[in-house]
């Protein structure tokens, strides 16, 4: 499969603290690759890096054949890269219509587009996002008065808006109620095998990581511990151990 | 008002729909006052000079909102783009040789010096603004600060006794081209604040990182509005040194411009189009009512205004009888009896 996304080698810093240490990734065209590690084990940081976020001390990031190691998160996002965050990032005082508006391929503008009103093509997609994602009828309510599940629905929708090439989903299932949670995987799902869109997802929820994705990949401590199948995670004692400790057994 | 979002608040609606047309409708009453006032008799110069001084205040507050408003960047410094379009216009009207007045005239001279601050605002912008809200105002407050030391002690400038312009006194004509700049710039914002450009200045008010990441160039954003704001500034300030035919460091660097334009928008409506004018003109003439009336007293209404405002009413004015906030007709509406409560959300996946 080729690769979309390869990150060699990165590392990151913050003071006498190594977030992530020599960490190879790489997601395929059209992949969906689910990133695990217990608490404190440099998930979100990884992502913050894959994304230009934040810097990297040591490595290389490329996408879609791209150098992107030097480049700002706008220019990478107009490479076709969306992530969502842990912390959700919608923008609270707008409306939910608003929102997804704003989430459009600001490259593909041209200077006139950038000084005219959303068309109607956008006004369309718009609501045909909304209603894939069952939040058609919030559309004129606040961001901020959405509920949490709510909000990160929305915010895979401000993902999709842009026709990534590729999605970053932190933690999308965080606070989420079990019925939709399901929604949300359908959707994934949905999305993947119709638009070949590829996703990274991080994940607490381990279950969701191991029916959506292909291949996952486990950090520890910053450095990568395991990397497989879902099954060969699940069995890998290593895996097993940082997660639960010496003793302790996943059920399979 | 949004039916679909509220489907049971009729009252409110047509109460909205009602008091926007009885808003456009006082915009162009008003527009026409003003427009005829200099043909009225009993107005006399001094009255339009206030008039045009009001003007002034009105679109330093309006350009301070593009930044502060609309994008969220706080500026403790505005002023400084005042000073120096007022600076370089004195400095180009007033050159000599030799005994000589070889000034440029007016009108080249203002653009000339609107031109140079927005010049400095674009190189200083790209700098300070990479800095996050305390520390970019103050680092504006510092760049003022700093261009007034260099102005004051600049022999070009006329250091600390400041310049004498060629006095050209003509007091209805400055009023109607500050009344046209004002309407010109009030319009524009209003246009700006509709596009895709605008809504982008939204999101990074609302979350920069987020609009970055969603592909906005949030620096280009930022310095470009921020050049604007500084080059629109300048003309005002080229204008005003024209009219005041003197200029110093001490009034044409002085830091209540700044406050003023925060105070203003503040009262008026933040991030709003119409907050600025309205805070600017409430705040000008409360101002002078004051001055007359408790003159012990005037600064420390100020104050107190700020603190009311900042508890009270933080959307301002504009706020007021917006349809997010607490609605001024839906509290009317409620009053008469007539506004329905809004529909309860069904459909929360």
């Amino acid at each position: 499969m080729t690769a979309l996304l390869e990150a060699r080698g990165v590392v990151k810093r913050f003071g006498g603290l190594t977030a992530v240490d020599q960490v190879d990734i790489s997601v395929g065209k059209g992949e969906m690759v689910g990133l695990i590690g217990p608490n404190g084990s440099g998930k979100t940081t990884l992502f913050d890096c894959l994304s230009r976020v934040s810097s990297i001390d040591e490595g290389s990031i490329s996408f879609n054949g791209v150098d992107i190691t030097g480049r700002r998160p706008h220019q990478v996002a107009r490479l076709g890269m969306a992530r969502t965050f842990q912390l959700i990032r919608v923008y609270r005082d707008l409306t939910v219509s608003e929102n997804m508006e704003l989430s459009i391929q600001w490259g593909r503008l041209r200077p006139s587009q950038l000084f005219a009103r959303t068309d109607p093509g956008t006004r369309r997609k718009v609501d045909s996002l909304l209603e894939f994602l069952l939040l058609s009828r919030l559309r004129h309510e606040r961001a901020g008065a959405l509920s949490g599940g709510q909000r990160r629905l929305l915010e895979i929708g401000m993902a999709l808006m842009s026709e990534p090439r590729l999605v970053l989903l932190d933690e999308a299932t965080s606070g989420v109620n079990p019925t939709l949670v399901a929604d949300i995987a359908d959707r994934l799902r949905e999305v993947n095998r119709n638009q070949g869109v590829a996703f990274l997802l991080v994940e607490h929820n381990v279950q969701f990581v191991a029916d959506l994705c292909e291949r996952v990949v486990v950090l520890n401590q910053g450095a990568k511990l395991a990397e497989g199948t879902p099954r060969q995670i699940m069995n890998n004692p290593a895996v097993i151990e940082a997660y639960f400790g010496a003793e302790g057994e996943v059920e399979k | 008002m949004n039916e679909d979002a509220y489907p049971g608040m009729v009252g409110p609606a047509d109460g909205h729909r009602r008091l926007r047309l009885a808003g456009r409708a006082a915009l162009w009453v008003g527009l026409v006052f003003l427009v005829l006032l200099p043909l009225l008799p009993s107005v006399t110069n001094a009255t339009l000079f206030t008039l045009t001084l009001m003007l002034t205040s009105v679109g330093v507050a309006v350009n301070w909102n593009l930044t502060g408003g609309f994008t969220g960047y706080v500026d403790f410094g505005h002023a400084v783009w005042f000073g120096l379009g007022a600076y370089t216009t004195a400095i180009l009207m007033s050159l000599q040789t030799n005994g000589l007045h070889i000034g440029w005239p007016p009108f080249p001279a203002i653009g000339l010096g609107a031109l140079v601050a927005g010049l400095l605002a674009a190189a200083i912008g790209r700098v300070t603004m990479r800095l996050k809200g305390p520390y970019f105002s103050i680092a504006m407050l510092g760049t003022f600060v700093a261009m007034r030391e260099i102005v004051r002690v600049s022999s070009i400038t006329g250091g600390g006794v400041g310049l004498t312009l060629p006095p050209y006194l003509n007091r209805p004509l400055f009023y109607y081209i500050q009344l046209a700049l004002v309407v010109a710039l009030v319009t524009f914002t209003w246009w700006l604040r509709r596009t895709r450009f605008g809504a982008g200045l939204a999101a990074i008010r609302e979350d920069e990182i987020g609009a970055e990441m969603r592909g906005i160039d949030t620096t280009h954003f930022k310095v470009s509005v921020f050049s604007f704001a500084g080059f629109s500034t300048g003309l005002f300030g080229g204008l005003w040194a024209f009219q005041n035919t003197f200029v110093d460091p001490d009034i044409a660097f002085v830091e209540v411009r700044t406050i003023d334009a925060v105070m203003s928008t503040m009262l008026g409506g933040l991030g709003t189009v119409a907050g600025p004018v309205v805070g600017a003109v409430v705040l000008y003439w409360l101002r002078e009512v004051l001055w007359a009336n408790l003159l012990d007293y005037h600064l420390l209404s100020q104050g107190a205004l700020l603190i009311v405002i900042v508890l009270f009413i933080p959307r301002g004015l504009v706020g007021l009888v917006d349809r997010r906030g607490t609605s001024v007709t839906a509290l009317w509406e409620r009053w008469l009896g007539r506004g329905a409560k809004p529909a309860e959300q069904k459909d929360k996946p």
